[in-house]
């Protein structure tokens, strides 16, 4: 038994030709949340479609839970619940109905039903046809399905598209609590940073089909590191006797820029910078945003 | 097995809510019109077939001809509506399902429509037959090897229906084609080189009752019928299932 729930080695998958996904080695741990991030064409979809056995992977393989996932996909599958792209739901149906239909072919109690419909809130309004519901109340109800089968792994393909922020707050506040109250280890696709930035413990950044990044939320955090940036009335000089005490500066209008400064260090040079008179007009914090980051990692490629 | 008929009762809620079952009787009350509006005076009561036979038969020329097969059409296309709308397929084949099983579980479903249809329309022949006056014992073994032949028939229509309206995901086209399939039934069913070969004229061929006129398609036995059924649905559902189990979703 692997300790990873998903493990993918080599995936890929070609189109005419073209590659969708190329050489993706994921890994998701028990317990995480998997931020699987990347803008829209990236090969998110195509990623999440073979890792549930909708389509068939060109090269390189799939294992989910240990298993592999040609060889054992209904044994996989039963125990992974999906939301891809759209909520899916029998409009005439209402909620309860469709997820009836739902847990007849999943085999699960009566009973859970109830209990998926409380999970996301949706109790109330559970009698009603579905064609009545708004997109956020749709998308409720595919993630009530996902988890009708009490799965021990959950795909969510942008489950927070074409919601407004309250709606999108909801969301994820639901998919937060799935570790921690159900146990359950959530893959979730976005190509919003901030969306995954809140929810998710590790991130995989996907570009033109290829993982450009996988870490942990902390080591992104820590990539985009700070600067201080300091205004002064004679920045050449300032430089130059910043440069003697060892510091990483450089000047770049309208002032000076210091890296991998401690603030001792600062206030060290802020110190003696009003000592010899200089005028000190401003000292601020510029922090690379991890947007800036992201958008850099994405639009190059290469890693930071 | 049981994963098939789990997903044959997920179909059925899915349908039991849904206008589907408005055009079941559709064809049955129009085939009950015209046998008790059809008039049989000119029936030779002697001839070995019977009022009966005409009455049937005459039931049955719209009924075989025309509404079984595009009937069979509709009922395929609406049992993928609903997966072709808004990412259906996804959810369905994500779930614990196999293909083959899914695959099954919607043909039976409009095999099961289809057989409805034949029962009341059964019923529809039995109640003109009291209503014209006919007397008699009811020839059930000719109505029913009519009926039940008619929708022998129908099955490899369904099979390659289901074929295309998986493929396709627009609910139209599908019956575009299957019309388009149908309506050269009006002529394919008098040439005796295509009628017996002609999947969509297999219908009517099974429930016209008398062969008593030599003309056409109907000059031919029973068994002729018959293979050609039985082969266009190995063919038909054949490629349906390998189509089926190989698409990308």
């Amino acid at each position: 038994m692997s300790e990873w729930v998903i493990e993918t080695k080599g995936l890929s998958k070609r189109y005419r030709g073209r590659y969708a996904v190329s050489n993706l080695n994921l890994k998701i741990a028990k317990g995480d949340i998997y931020g699987f991030l990347g803008p829209n064409g990236a090969g998110k979809t195509t990623t999440i479609r073979m890792l549930l056995g909708l389509i068939k992977p060109t090269n390189g393989s799939v294992h989910v839970f240990g298993r592999p996932l040609h060889k054992e996909r209904l044994k996989v599958l039963r125990k992974v619940g999906s939301l891809v792209e759209y909520p899916s739901y029998y409009g005439h149906l209402s909620a309860i109905d469709n997820l009836e239909a739902i847990r007849r072919i999943l085999d699960a109690p009566a009973a859970r039903i109830g209990e998926v419909l409380d999970i996301v809130g949706l109790a109330k309004e559970a009698r009603r046809p579905v064609k009545g519901y708004s997109l956020g109340m749709k998308q409720r109800l595919g993630i009530a399905s996902a988890l009708l089968g009490n799965p021990e792994l959950l795909v969510l393909d942008e489950p927070t598209n074409g919601l407004d922020p309250s709606g999108i707050q909801e969301i994820r506040e639901l998919i937060k609590q799935m570790p921690k109250q159900h146990g359950i280890t959530v893959l979730i696709s976005s190509h919003l940073l901030n969306e995954v930035e809140l929810t998710a413990g590790t991130v995989g950044i996907i570009r033109h089909g290829e993982l450009v990044f996988q870490d942990t939320i902390e080591r992104l955090q820590r990539q985009a590191k700070s600067q201080i940036s300091l205004v002064v009335s004679e920045p050449e000089q300032a430089a130059a006797m910043m440069r003697e005490q060892g510091l990483n500066v450089r000047l770049s209008e309208p002032g000076i820029l210091l890296e991998d400064a401690s603030d001792p260090a600062i206030a060290g040079v802020v110190k003696r910078l009003v000592e010899r008179s200089h005028g000190v007009y401003r000292v601020e914090e510029k922090r690379k945003s991890l947007e800036q980051l992201y958008l850099q990692i994405v639009g190059e490629g290469g890693r930071p | 097995m049981t994963g098939f008929l789990r997903l044959l009762a997920a179909e059925r809620l899915k349908l039991s809510k849904s206008f589907i079952w408005l055009l079941v009787p559709i064809s049955p009350l129009v085939s009950l019109a015209i046998g008790l509006l059809v008039s049989l005076d000119n029936v030779d009561g002697t001839w070995k077939y019977g009022s009966y036979a005409i009455l049937a038969s005459s039931m049955a020329s719209f009924h075989a001809m025309l509404f079984l097969p595009i009937l069979t059409g509709i009922f395929t296309a609406f049992v993928c509506r609903y997966e072709h709308g808004g990412g259906g397929w996804k959810m369905l084949l994500a779930l614990p399902v196999s293909r083959t099983a899914l695959f099954f579980a919607k043909f039976t479903v409009v095999a099961s429509l289809i057989l409805v249809t034949q029962l009341l329309f059964l019923a529809a022949v039995v109640y003109s037959a009291h209503y014209q006056g006919i007397d008699g014992a009811i020839p059930w073994r000719m109505l029913l090897t009519g009926v039940g032949g008619g929708f022998l028939a129908c099955l490899p229509l369904a099979a390659l229906q289901l074929l295309v309206s998986v493929g396709w995901s627009s609910f139209a086209a599908p019956l575009a084609i299957n019309v388009a399939l149908t309506v050269p039934n009006m002529l394919v069913i008098n040439s005796a080189t295509y009628g017996p070969f002609y999947p969509w004229a297999q219908p009517m061929l099974a429930m016209l009752w008398y062969s008593d006129q030599d003309f056409g398609g109907f000059s031919l036995p029973l068994e002729n019928i018959f293979m050609t059924v039985a082969g266009s649905f190995a063919l038909f559902l054949a490629a349906g299932l390998i189509y089926f189990n190989r698409k990308e979703i």
